[in-house]
């Protein structure tokens, strides 16, 4: 098993390869170039329909003066667009998701007629996939164009392939930006092409302040030249001395980004600085070909090192110069390698592998810089078992779980048919039964299990499919079904309730859980199978809303404050509710959706059925003698 | 010499076919097959263009001056056809699903897919088998116990391989396995790709990868030009595949004909560069999420290569590459330039080449004490000097293979070495794990008093929750292998060995009828249906039950079998209890499963113990009408069975 630990291949040279081999790159850059010379486009996009593929192009001269100084490195909370949620799985406790401020003006600027420009084309039935690219600011753009489209897509299940293609685009967001993208598993459906020493997709790195008026002397230079060749020269013209500081700092603190990296996690003072973090795909390209690379880590590194080969004034051309780069290594594929193999190649796969992608990237004629490019890919290695293999492990100790669950099911079984007449949940939080601790305990094993697979999916050590296997849904559901009972039995059995509200509020309900509502939801999605509700004879084995019990303890709660409730609007308000969940328990109960032990004799939820009731001959009669209301609330009158 | 030994890799078994005594033995012959067979091969081939009007030639054996044939060879061949609606029909790729009724084993037993294969070829062949009399010809052949050998060029050689395919699936089908027959060969020149990774996947599968030699002139565009979609060369192909006719009279003017070429040359190119970038980065890792996105942008070929192809080079040694995902990248790399200005070059050497089999082969055979077997290529050394293992170097030279290449070869091998691994690894866990676990259920089943359906299905006892574990652990052990298959990652021949069916099939008639047990047990059809209904019934029974039929070449057309009756059962039960259920409304299906209860007794697939009184099976009869009853065909087995058990 020894040779399954690492991975035998480097294959960053390989998966360029593959990218520039497609019409994509020549396409979205003819696009790109269109919307950039094109002055209707200007501050907007273009659209084109190659094939069954939309193309849409964000133009890239999207900047008037100071628009850009003002914001220059701000950068705000991103949480929803165009009131959608984007990311679906944010932590607690983690610095939240931001972006550069100005980008995100821009964006919603545009937003409206980017959303109505998408639904026509997703209206139209023949589209099989969209490509949304842009050049320098526009690429900037077109990456939260393709974040919206996505979280759209994703709200309507739509199965169009989306991809943004960047070319020079400035940096976007910060780490957890690019870890929510992860874990969306949404780093393949962006390709940022950066050149060899463009220094745009670096300058964010560095807190330039001093240099902001040539900055925006820069950016104009740059829109103008995108516009036509020749206006470039209309732009204020910055001197060589500050074009040398300009590139000095970015040098400066690209390194020290990369350095943050190689602290690990203790990233202390250096994290502070460095806001911006690269995410997605990065395609590098160079004279001699391309490399492609997901991990942000090597990324950063990857453009500090390339950087160093250049100069001040090559670090700004290159930023105009994609259409050459696109050319070339659209071209570079068929031609072989072996005349400008300058060093011996070693006999190592993932060695030679190695030397191919410093090849490609160019950084083969500077000594100094092959061995930290080297260590930088190395680190990326995937060390561990394929996700493969890593799926294979998994069924096997799900497997090893199997008889937790198995026991827990048994438990169930005994509940009820207690004498007491609880029930399962009731049972569980009472720990009337002796077996209570096993299965709490069993409990245990299985949370930390399905966190485990939880937490693998998201470091994408698992298959890219793996959350829509049959096995993995319906044993995750199966799961769910049975456990997240208990779960909240626990949860109000120790009253958290008290201090962190309701299980359903604020996140206290497990992850988890949460992410195994949505791969069964997907499944049924996908399979275009109606919930088809055969109907059932008698009571299914498990609750099917794994939250039945937690809405019965909020209803519970509502109960309580009506009897100690006298504002008649907010009494009002709890009638309402209260209503509105009997109706949806009884709705339940008549399908038989609901286990047994719901209607348990001693259940919580037949007790709090029985003081409904009550409570509710209570009403009629105060609806006759009001002003008993309190007495009787009260206790002193017992009906 | 270590590069003459047998594919050490996955293949041993594909080897051990018509080449089992290479190359020693024939120093005249390339993996079995006689040089002069080769040659005159080729020769009819070619002159097959000449006869379009003919479906096909054949050429028996002549006694007298054809001393190199034994007795026993026919050869027909196939010609060309060069309408560009013989090459392209309908959607991008021109692919359809293969004639099941010709090609019944050309699927994926796993998933149940059908192979692709182009469907102008598939529509010619099919028009010659009913239009010529080559049923009749391969029928008296056979019966004389002849070798046929298939053969053609170019589209031609697609119709051979069809026709090779077709014989074989014939000779499995009716299985008259009498001594002399002989299964045929296929050498083809210069031929298309016809099929997709299913076709591939099959063939291997089915053992028959060695009935199938092509030969590949190491520039012929015509490999390759199947990875293209038909949308973006439909204006030029008709011109190119002029070009391509070796009886082509129509000329272009050289400057108009270099740039029609040129162009087609670099299209062609750049999608095989598409097709083998993304199968490489796939081989090499396939982590990085862009693989998945990627696809649903591109179109990608889904033809891959099959079969042995022989590559050759002027004046160099042939290369047998029996790998197919390294064929894959050969097809890619053989074909580069080192140098972008050599392109309108090689364009024009990539028309020639494929007319020029005849005199390429005799190069290629004058050199062929040097045949290299490019095996155990997960080892080939990555650069041209650093290594004492000749004749592989040689032979990636002779290919002038760059670092590159090689280690898209070395993928290709490692991916071969990993698949037999995983088979060793599952072997080990099957004799470590699973074997006990079967053990336990099989003694589980001795000691059910109440049956074993039934016992487990009541589950009260601890016993009943141990059996359940097994279950589970069982279910693990099947499920890994299941998905290996689902991708691929075992052998192709893993599907073909007895040893696994029969494993399979034992578990399936052991384990599954707990699954039903458990499922009825668990209220489960109320939430999803019957458990017979489509994707219920979990898929490693269902897989099992079709790796058994494949294997005995019998086509289900039941709903269930011995090991999963039960679903029916319980649904016919529930039926009964159901005071709106009548009789008369499962009548059919109650006589049908009495029909095969009766049966499988009969076979002996079914024990004694699920006829003890109180079992499911004797009250839910118990519960049929009396006048059914009465004409039962169980009946008197029931009855039977009651009496002894009074006793």
């Amino acid at each position: 098993m020894a040779n399954n630990e690492a991975s035998p291949f480097e294959s960053s040279d390989m998966l360029a390869t593959f990218v520039a081999s497609t019409p994509l790159l020549a396409e979205s850059w003819r696009l790109c170039n269109h919307a950039n010379t094109s002055p209707a486009a200007h501050r907007s996009f273009v659209a084109e329909r190659i094939g069954r593929v939309a193309y849409v192009a964000l133009s890239g001269v999207q900047m008037v003066g100071g628009c850009w100084y003002e914001t220059w490195r701000n950068m705000v909370a991103l949480d929803r667009m165009d009131d959608v949620a984007v990311f679906s799985c944010i932590r607690e406790g983690e610095e939240p998701v931001m972006v550069h401020a100005g980008i995100l003006n821009l964006f919603n600027s545009l937003l409206h007629s980017f959303k109505t420009q998408m639904l026509e084309i997703l209206e139209n039935k023949d589209t099989k996939s969209v490509v949304i690219t842009g050049h320098s600011i526009g690429g900037a753009t077109a990456s939260l164009c393709t974040l919206w489209l996505l979280s759209y897509l994703r709200s309507i299940t739509s199965c169009v392939s989306v991809l943004c293609i960047t070319y020079g685009s400035p940096l976007l967001g910060n780490n957890s930006f690019s870890t929510a993208i992860c874990r969306e598993r949404w780093s393949g459906n962006f390709c940022h092409v950066v050149s060899k020493h463009d220094i745009m997709p670096r300058l964010l790195f560095a807190p330039i302040t001093p240099l902001t008026s040539q900055l925006n002397f820069l950016l104009q230079f740059w829109q103008l030249s995108m516009t036509s060749p020749d206006f470039g020269k209309l732009a204020v013209q910055i001197t060589d001395k500050e074009k040398a500081e300009l590139f000095t700092a970015v040098m400066d603190y690209s390194e020290a980004a990369t350095q943050g990296d190689e602290e690990g996690e203790s990233q202390g003072e250096a994290s502070a600085t460095i806001l911006f973090r690269p995410f997605g795909n990065y395609l590098f390209v160079s004279e001699f070909g391309a490399v492609c690379m997901d991990s942000p880590a090597a990324i950063t590194k990857m453009m500090h090192l390339m950087l160093a080969t250049g100069s001040p004034d090559c670090s700004i051309e290159d930023h105009l110069k994609y259409g050459d780069y696109v050319d070339k290594v659209s071209w570079q594929f068929l031609t072989q390698g072996n005349s400008s193999m300058q060093r011996s190649i070693p006999e190592s796969s993932y060695e030679a592998g190695l030397e191919l992608a410093i090849q490609s990237s160019g950084l083969a004629n500077q000594e100094s810089l092959i061995i930290p490019a080297m260590e930088c890919l190395k680190a990326t290695r995937r060390m561990g078992p394929s996700p493969v293999l890593n799926a294979a492990a998994l069924a096997v100790s799900l497997s090893k779980v199997a008889p937790f669950r198995a026991q827990i099911e048994w438990y169930k079984a005994l509940c009820d048919e207690q004498d007491e007449q609880a029930g399962y949940y009731d049972s569980f939080k009472s720990r009337s039964c002796k077996k209570s601790m096993k299965v709490n305990i069993n409990r245990f094993k299985l949370a930390r299990f399905w966190n485990d697979v939880i937490e693998m999916m998201e470091k994408n050590e698992l298959p890219h499919d793996f959350d829509k296997r049959a096995k993995w849904v319906n044993a995750s559901h199966s799961y769910k079904l049975l456990v997240e009972p208990l779960d909240i039995a626990e949860y109000y059995r120790k009253g958290l309730h008290r201090t962190n509200g309701h299980y359903m509020e604020n996140g206290n309900r497990a992850r988890r859980y949460e992410m195994f509502d949505r791969w069964w939801k997907d499944r049924t999605r996908r399979d275009g199978a109606t919930e088809e509700n055969s109907e059932r004879s008698t009571f299914a084995s498990l609750t099917q809303d794994s939250c039945f019990w937690a809405k019965v303890e909020e209803a519970r709660d509502w109960l309580d404050s009506v009897r100690s409730e006298s504002d008649t609007n907010k009494l009002a308000l709890l009638w309402d509710k209260i209503e509105k969940f009997e109706v949806y328990a009884n709705q339940l109960i008549e399908q038989k959706e609901v286990s047994k032990d719901v209607l348990a004799k001693n259940s919580s939820y037949s007790i709090w059925v029985g003081d409904l009731r009550e409570l509710k001959q209570l009403r009629e009669k105060l609806k006759v003698f009001p002003h008993q209301l309190t007495s009787i609330l009260d206790g002193e009158v017992v009906p | 010499m270590l590069s003459f030994r047998n594919c050490c890799y996955g293949d041993s078994k594909a080897t051990s076919g018509v080449d089992k005594d290479l190359p020693e033995s024939h120093e005249d012959a390339l993996l079995g097959l006689k040089v002069e067979l080769i040659k005159k091969a080729c020769a009819l081939a070619f002159k097959a263009h000449k006869s379009p009007k003919k479906y096909y030639l054949l050429e028996k054996k002549k006694k007298k001056n054809r001393k190199w044939f034994e007795d026993d060879h026919i050869i027909i061949s196939f010609h060309g056809s060069w309408a560009s609606t013989d090459w392209f029909v309908g959607k991008s790729y021109g692919d359809t699903m293969i004639n099941q009724e010709l090609f019944p084993s050309l699927k994926s037993i796993f998933n149940d897919e059908v192979a692709f294969v182009n469907e102008a070829f598939q529509l010619r062949f099919e028009s010659i088998l009913s239009n010529s009399s080559l049923k009749h010809e391969v029928k008296e052949a056979m019966t004389k116990g002849k070798q046929i050998v298939f053969t053609g060029h170019s589209s031609g050689a697609a119709v051979a391989i069809l026709a090779t395919l077709w014989v074989l699936e014939d000779y499995l089908i009716n299985n008259n396995k009498s001594k002399n027959h002989k299964l045929p060969l296929c050498v083809t020149f210069g031929s298309p790709l016809i099929g997709n990774h299913i076709f591939s996947h099959a063939t291997s599968r089915e053992n028959w990868s060695h009935h199938f030699t092509h030969f590949v002139t190491t520039l012929d565009i015509v490999p390759r030009i199947l990875f293209v979609p038909f949308h973006s060369i439909q204006p030029v192909l008709s011109s190119i595949l002029q070009l391509l006719n070796p009886e082509s009279k129509t000329s272009h003017p050289n400057s108009e004909r270099d740039s029609l070429t040129s162009e087609f040359y670099s299209t062609v190119m750049r999608n095989t560069a598409t097709v083998t970038s993304y199968a490489v980065s796939n081989l090499m890792d396939g982590a990085n999420l862009i693989l998945e996105t990627l696809p649903g942008l591109v179109d990608l070929s889904p033809y891959k290569p099959f079969g042995t192809f022989i590559f050759c080079a002027a004046d160099r040694p042939p290369v047998v590459v029996r790998n197919s995902d390294a064929v894959l990248q050969l097809l890619f790399y053989t074909a580069r330039v080192s140098d972008l200005s050599e392109a309108s070059d090689v364009s024009k050497k990539s028309i020639l080449q494929h007319l020029r089999y005849e005199a390429e082969l005799q190069h290629s055979f004058e050199n062929l004490y040097d045949v290299v077997y490019l095996d155990q290529l997960e080892e080939i050394p990555l650069s041209a000097d650093g290594s004492n293992r000749l004749t592989t170097t040689t032979a990636l030279d002779s290919l002038e293979l760059d670092t590159r290449a090689r280690l898209c070869l070395r993928a290709a091998g490692e991916r071969q070495k990993k698949k037999k691994q995983n088979e060793e690894k599952i072997n080990k866990e099957f004799n470590e794990k699973a074997a006990a676990s079967m053990k336990h259920l099989k003694d589980y089943k001795a000691t059910c008093e109440i049956g074993y359906y039934d016992a487990f299905k009541v589950h009260k006892d601890e016993r009943d929750f141990k059996a359940n574990v097994k279950r589970l652990e069982l279910a693990a052990v099947w499920d890994e292998i299941m998905e290996m298959l689902k991708r691929y990652e075992l052998p192709h021949e893993f599907e073909n060995k007895e040893e696994w069916i029969e494993r399979g099939t034992m578990y399936r008639v052991l384990v599954e009828p707990l699954d039903v047990a458990n499922y009825y047990r668990h209220f489960k059809d109320k939430d999803g249906g019957p458990y017979l209904d489509r994707g219920r019934r979990p898929r490693r029974y269902r897989y099992i039950q079709r790796w058994l039929e494949h294997g005995e070449k019998i086509r289900s057309e039941e709903d269930y079998s011995e090991s999963c009756f039960w679903g029916e059962l319980e649904e016919l039960r529930k039926n009964a209890n159901d005071k709106y259920g009548s009789f008369e409304d499962v009548k059919e299906r109650v006589l049908k499963l009495e029909t095969h209860i009766k049966a499988w007794f009969e076979r002996g697939n079914l024990d004694k113990d699920v006829l003890l009184e109180g079992s499911t099976l004797v009250n839910w009869w118990k519960s049929l009408p009396s006048k059914h009853k009465k004409e039962s065909s169980i009946r008197s087995l029931i009855e039977t069975s009651q009496k002894t058990s009074m006793h």
